[in-house]
């Protein structure tokens, strides 16, 4: 190996080699020519004795030139050199398969930079990534198993202290707060997370020191800081900022440290600007409840744990020993908190899997939706080598003279093989230097959709993993792409060829290239049927009712950090909100709530008469809201009546319950009138007094119909909650979102402050997975449809190329131009049903699997199926025409001439 | 020195007799063949055709080092330096060359 390095090395600089032999062998002679002279020779016949004794220079030099000679090398530089002139020599050609493979190869690229992010990647500094497991739990509510791997602190030390299988642990979360003081303040990501996460990695600090274990303890952890790097760089321009204050959230810290560039821990969104010790985080809740109980209690699920794995300990052992962890975590809790649900009934189970939640067990919409997008990916560049492949041919065809004379001269067909690899490869290499810039370009747009949240760079120019899969990509691509035309190079009959003289051969049919062209066509079926699939899922679910108008709503929430107040206060400040909100003008409808659909829910115990358990029937959800809030929310009233101010404090209690709700607690019955305790069994009725349409409030109730929802107002029900508002305004929601802002802000007691959003903003993230499978799939469809097209243009131009002599002599036999018109496109569209046939059948067959990833849509939809065959059909019919037009003008005269 | 007196060495031998040579120190191609020539009292004439190819395998093997380097005479000449791994070699083929040599006494001696 290291001979072969070496003769490498020497081959490389095989020039210098032979200049230094020479120089060498000069020496030699030099001195033997001073033997001479010692000996007696005279001074004119030294030179000559001397030569006779060194021998024949001209051997030895050849001799020792092969020792660092590598003869498939020089080959292969030759092949290259041909292959670059052949290139230049037809660019047309060149800048097809280039521009084909780059779409190919850069959609590739871009989809492995998303999927390697989203499930693979291993974070920056983390040691032995192969140990180190996310922990997730399972247990079953309701008949429902659920997933998660968020929980309380509370069991994060219950499993560190029942498990012996690790040898580290550490909890982690993040959060957005803003960080500074007054107008200079901007919310910025924050870590949380244990002393111990250090360890996890190979990281030193790049200035001052991380916080340590004991700084992370219960109840409230130190108030220190650790600074992100890139933050401290924008920030504070990389000055020395150890014993600085900041202000981060409602708490005030000390920076002690820096974190190393590049370290981001184990967050999967952009790299935190801070991070603060879990325990300093969540021993400063402004809730006191949570602040004091959250590593007693088990009613704050809020954090992740993370552990590694003893080097003795497998996978298996390792999820087993967490999952009796977990249900000893389990019976402690029951002790604790007894209405929990039993052991049995529930079966918790515990199991450690991959940090990156996307590659755990519960991938969740997205990733899926991701993985296929990647296998699209993957088929767009079949397509694009298929098409490549298909231009080789053709020009391998155009070019038999030239190889029937090569082969006749000696050349092997080994070698020919070879040349025609060299060939595809250096065109695939090119094609993906292109596809960087596609994917560079793309994937710009592809982040904004998928991974949003993933902050993290998306530059496949400098990021090595990318790279080295594209080279890969391309040398597979190469290979492919150039297999069909070198099996096929240097066969046939050499002779015939060497006859067939001004005439190039006759009309060749080639299977072979009929085989690539229809699966090219079948191929961009199966994706534009995926991209319909996708786009009507997407109408679907905006189609959706949702039960509100989100469109025209802002949602406001604010912030209190650090600043004070009482329950009195709080309704207070609730009111001068409002208020404020109201007197902006334009602005209709403004309400105080407690929740936000696809951010956050309420539930709490609800007694009704005659029903045992109300929740054995399903999750109900309340909200509490001021008397407008159906007017800010677009929610519509079916029955009854909404609130009014009159419903406060003091007032009879009532109640606002969802369509779905009340059809389910009252079957049959008037729900109106009805009782209902909230909260306790013992406290007085809440009477129902209107009926609400059913809202979708949480990702998996766009497909479920259990949509159970209360409305309680604010003033009767836990006054002092209520931490959003919802605004409507008139027109275009992002442009009204300043003038709210500060309209409210006014009003904000100390350093606290208010967030406004769209509501929208949020809506849509619910329908992400279904807007990237929209978008890709169109893009990759008729991406793949227009190589497709530019493939089927190729074959058909070339053969009517090839065949006018032959259409020349029909139409001097009396064939009209429709005949020839007919002829031509009747075979490209026999391409197109072929296709179309075979990329129906492939659809319906990979249906089953992409079923789950449709909202209300039949992935077997003949509608869709239709009306890509259609357009098939007539992109071949488009993609025909000119060449069949150009043969329809096929002279007679020329053809009989030639003959 | 007659064409009689030279004896043809066996395969692989020469590279011995260079690594041996190069224990003494580090030695020019002209050196090495002079050596060779002196200490095998013109027995051994090495064929400066086979000589500078065995050098050049030799280098790239690791198992011997080149440098240009000024002669005492102040002339540019390359000079070839063992290696450890060199040494290591040989070591393995005088071992291998005893071996042989005690293998061809055996058979050659008088029955």
């Amino acid at each position: 190996m290291r001979e072969w390095l070496a003769r490498l090395a020497d081959w490389v600089r095989r020039d210098r080699l032979e200049r230094e032999l020479t120089d060498e062998l000069r020496f030699h002679q030099q001195q033997l020519e001073r033997d001479a002279l010692h000996a007696g020779v005279s001074a004119g016949e030294a030179p000559w004795t001397a030569r006779r004794r060194l021998g024949n220079t001209t051997t030895v030099t050849e001799n020792a030139r092969e020792r660092w000679s590598l003869p498939s090398l020089d080959q292969f530089q030759q092949d290259v050199r041909y292959a670059l002139r052949g290139l230049r020599r037809s660019p047309g050609f060149t800048a097809t398969a280039i521009v084909t493979l780059a779409l190919g190869i850069g959609a590739n690229a871009a989809m492995f930079g998303v999927v390697d992010r989203l499930m693979f990647r291993p974070y920056a500094y983390l040691k032995d990534p192969q140990s180190v497991h996310r922990v997730y739990l399972r247990s079953t509510f309701r008949g429902d198993e659920r997933i998660f791997s968020t929980f309380e602190y509370t069991r994060f030390l219950d499993l560190q202290k029942h498990t012996t299988s690790f040898s580290r642990y550490a909890a982690f979360s993040g959060t957005s707060m803003a960080i500074g003081i007054g107008d200079a303040s901007r919310e910025h990501r924050i870590a949380m997370v244990s002393g111990t996460l250090w360890d996890f990695f190979d990281a030193r600090p790049a200035l001052g020191r991380f916080f340590t274990p004991a700084e992370d303890s219960t109840p409230r952890g130190a108030e220190v800081a650790v600074l992100g790097h890139a933050y401290w760089q924008s920030e504070f321009g990389g000055r020395d900022v150890r014993g600085e204050r900041l202000q981060v959230g409602h708490i005030l810290t000390t920076i002690i440290g820096v974190a190393p560039e590049g370290f981001s821990g184990v967050s999967d969104r952009e790299p935190p600007a801070v991070y603060i010790p879990i325990t300093l985080y969540a021993g400063s809740n402004p809730a006191a409840s949570d602040r004091a109980n959250y590593f007693t209690r088990y009613q704050w699920g809020w954090m992740d744990m993370m552990v590694r794995r003893k080097a003795n300990v497998t996978m298996q052992q390792a999820s087993a020993d967490m999952n009796q962890a977990y249900r000893r975590s389990w019976e402690i809790e029951g002790e604790i908190e007894p209405p929990l649900t039993p052991l049995a009934v529930a079966n918790p189970r515990a199991e450690v899997a991959a940090m990156k939640v996307a590659a755990g067990p519960d991938p969740g919409l997205e990733a899926r939706t991701a993985l296929w997008l990647t296998g699209v990916a993957a088929i767009v560049l079949l397509i694009a080598c298929a098409n490549v492949a298909n231009l080789f041919l053709a020009r391998a065809l155009r070019r038999q003279r030239e190889t029937a004379v090569r082969l006749a001269l000696g050349v092997s067909r080994g070698r020919l093989m070879r040349q025609t690899l060299t060939e595809s490869v250096l065109l695939s290499l090119l094609g993906s230097a292109a596809g960087l810039l596609v994917a560079q370009w793309g994937g710009t747009g592809m982040r904004r959709l998928l991974i949003t949240t993933q902050g993290a760079s998306l530059d496949v120019m400098t990021d090595w993993r990318t790279l080295g899969v594209v080279i890969g990509i391309a040398l597979v691509a190469g290979v492919l792409t150039g297999l069909a035309p070198a099996a096929t190079s240097g066969r046939g009959d050499l002779a015939k060829s060497l006859k067939a003289g001004a005439r190039e051969g006759t009309y060749h049919r080639s299977r072979l290239r009929v085989a690539l062209l229809v699966t090219q066509g079948a191929l961009s079926v199966v994706l534009l049927v995926g991209a319909g699939l996708f786009v009507k899922s997407l109408n679907n679910v905006r189609g959706m009712r949702m039960g509100y108008d989100a469109e025209g709503a802002l949602f406001v929430s604010r912030n209190l950090r650090g600043t004070t107040l009482d329950s009195a206060q709080l309704v207070q400040l609730r009111r001068e909100l409002v208020t404020a909100g109201q007197a902006i003008p334009g602005i209709a409808h403004v309400a105080m709530v407690s929740s936000i659909p696809f951010w956050s829910t309420s539930t709490t115990n609800l007694y009704v008469a005659g029903i045992d358990s109300v929740t054995r029937l399903g999750s109900f959800t309340y909200q509490t809201a001021t008397a407008d809030f159906f007017g800010a929310m677009g929610t519509r009233i079916l029955r009854g009546r909404g609130f009014t101010d009159a419903d406060r404090e003091g007032a009879p209690r009532v109640a606002v319950v969802s369509q779905g709700m009340a059809g389910v607690l009252w079957p049959g019955q008037n729900a109106i009138g009805q009782c209902m305790r909230v909260g306790s069994d013992t406290i007085p009725c809440t009477t129902v007094v209107g009926i609400a349409e059913d809202i979708v409030q949480r990702q998996n109730q766009l497909a479920d119909a259990r949509r159970f929802h209360y409305y309680l107002p604010s003033d009767q029900f836990r006054p002092q909650r209520g931490d959003y508002l919802i605004v409507r305004v008139p027109g275009n929601a992002s442009a009204q979102q300043e003038p709210v802002r500060k309209a409210l802000q006014a009003k904000m007691p100390g350093q606290s402050y208010v967030t406004v959003r769209p509501l929208m903003d949020i809506v849509e993230g619910s329908q992400r997975s279904w807007q990237l499978g929209a978008t890709l799939f169109v893009a990759f469809g008729l991406l793949a449809l227009a190589v497709a097209a530019i493939g089927l243009y190729g074959v058909i131009a070339y053969n009517v190329t090839q065949r006018m002599h032959e259409l020349g002599v029909r139409v001097a036999l009396g064939a009209q131009r429709p005949d020839i018109l007919r002829l031509v496109v009747g075979q490209s569209a026999r391409f197109a049903l072929a296709g179309v046939t075979v990329g129906c059948a492939l659809a319906l067959v990979a249906s089953r699997w992409v079923q789950p990833l449709l909202f209300q849509q039949s992935a077997t939809d003949p509608g869709i199926y239709v009306a890509v065959s259609a357009i098939m059909v007539v992109v071949a019919l488009g993609a025909s025409m000119s060449p069949a037009l150009r043969a329809a003008r096929a002279d007679p005269n020329s053809a009989l001439r030639s003959e | 020195m007659t064409p009689s007196s030279k004896r043809d060495l066996l395969p692989g031998m020469l590279d011995m007799l260079v690594l041996k040579t190069l224990t003494v120190q580090s030695m020019h191609g002209y050196g090495i063949a002079q050596h060779l020539q002196r200490i095998s009292q013109e027995v051994i004439r090495v064929e400066e055709g086979s000589l500078y190819p065995a050098l050049q395998r030799m280098r790239q093997k690791g198992w011997i080092k080149a440098e240009w380097r000024q002669t005492p005479n102040n002339q540019r000449a390359r000079y070839y330096t063992i290696t450890a791994d060199g040494r290591r070699q040989l070591g393995e083929q005088e071992d291998g060359f005893a071996q042989l040599l005690a293998a061809v006494k055996r058979v050659m001696r008088p029955a």
